[in-house]
């Protein structure tokens, strides 16, 4: 027991300043988080890194963002319609393709009978990706895009058709019925 | 005095390193600080398993704020600001689980040489007292007392006022004396 001839309080001192050891795996643990940490700012410094550096360079980060934009959204992409709004048996697909370059970008196919009379799906402009959306019945049809009014090509991420219509380059799309 | 401002003077030195990509630096100031902080978590959370985790947590938010230490010199003083605050966040925790502090008395029997019984029944009585303590009472307490702190310093770190501190460790000590007095009275 305690020497009660010296205060309490500086017994109470005295006890809770003793030292305290912890072992050596708490190091290693704590040196285990911060090197984590460290890898992960090392990467992630890399990359910020290499965007600034692209960023400095307006024509490379252009063709960058294009080249994104490409890999994400070039193709046909199924849109999904608010209930009850599309006939039976059709679905809506979203036909993408980036060129800033492009003045008019229409899309062509079985489905609108390659474009002829006033059925040609002409595809809107935003800031070089162009799209537009169309109602499909369900089936295997043939596409593609025309450029500036002449220029006719094939999708560049589908799969090409197995019978060029009119000797042009086309592209396969199959739409499956939903209804099933 | 013993302060956080009588901390090793080339605390600035390792930080510099660290910062410039000398990450295994930052293991010398674990090392530096992680006893004696390790001592303020175990007192102010009451066992051995929260105040690690209290610590390891501020070693890691110290490091990934590193740049935001304004005086690497007061590296110490800075990583203990981290501490008391993440000692209040996990007390928090704690007074939510649970109304009752349990201390581990494993942890006060791991923490120094061994010691007579009746010396390890002193401490356990100690260490109950002070673990009845309100957190806010315990935490001017320890920082005035244990840690040795100045108030305008324990302001500094607390964010309370100097006025309120010399209270709260009044306080601390009349209730501890008070405590410690039933237990030997009983």
């Amino acid at each position: 027991m305690p020497e009660w001839g010296r205060t309490t309080l500086e017994m109470v001192v005295q006890e809770l300043q003793r030292p305290v050891r912890l072992d050596e795996s708490f190091e290693r643990r704590v040196m285990v988080r911060v090197r984590r940490l460290y890898a992960e700012k090392r990467r992630h410094r890399s990359w910020w890194g290499a965007a600034a550096a692209i960023a400095h360079r307006p024509g490379w980060a252009a063709a960058l963002a294009a080249t994104i934009v490409a890999i994400v959204t070039t193709g046909v992409i199924t849109v999904r319609p608010h209930a009850g709004r599309l006939a039976v048996g059709t679905e809506l697909r979203q036909f993408v393709l980036v060129m800033p370059a492009a003045r008019s970008v229409a899309v062509v196919g079985d489905f609108n009978n390659w474009g002829l009379g006033d059925s040609t799906l002409v595809a809107t402009n935003h800031q070089g990706v162009w799209s537009v959306t169309a109602q499909l019945p369900a089936g295997v049809h043939r596409y593609a895009f025309v450029v500036d009014g002449k220029q006719w090509m094939a999708d560049p991420t589908a799969p090409r058709s197995s019978g060029d219509d009119f000797g042009m380059p086309s592209s396969a799309l199959v739409v499956e019925d939903g209804t099933k | 005095m013993l302060g956080l401002d009588s901390m090793e003077s080339d605390d600035a030195a390792l930080v510099t390193r660290v910062l410039h990509g000398e990450v295994d630096a930052y293991g010398a100031l674990v090392t530096r600080y992680r006893d004696r902080y390790a001592r303020y978590a175990i007192h102010m959370l009451g066992n051995r398993e929260d105040a690690e985790e209290a610590l390891q947590d501020a070693f890691t938010r110290a490091y990934r704020s590193l740049t935001r230490c304004e005086e690497p010199e007061r590296f110490g003083a800075w990583l203990f600001r981290i501490l008391v605050n993440r000692c209040r966040t996990s007390g928090a925790r704690r007074v939510r689980r649970s109304q009752t502090f349990v201390y581990d008395e494993g942890a006060l029997l791991n923490a120094s040489e061994e010691h007579p019984a009746e010396q390890t029944m002193w401490r356990e009585e100690i260490e109950r007292a002070v673990g009845e303590l309100s957190p806010d009472h315990r935490e001017a307490f320890l920082l005035k007392y244990v840690e040795e702190l100045g108030y305008e310093e324990m302001s500094e770190i607390t964010g309370v006022g100097v006025s309120a501190l010399k209270m709260r460790v009044m306080r601390a000590c009349d209730r501890l004396r008070t405590l410690l007095r039933e237990v030997h009275s009983a």
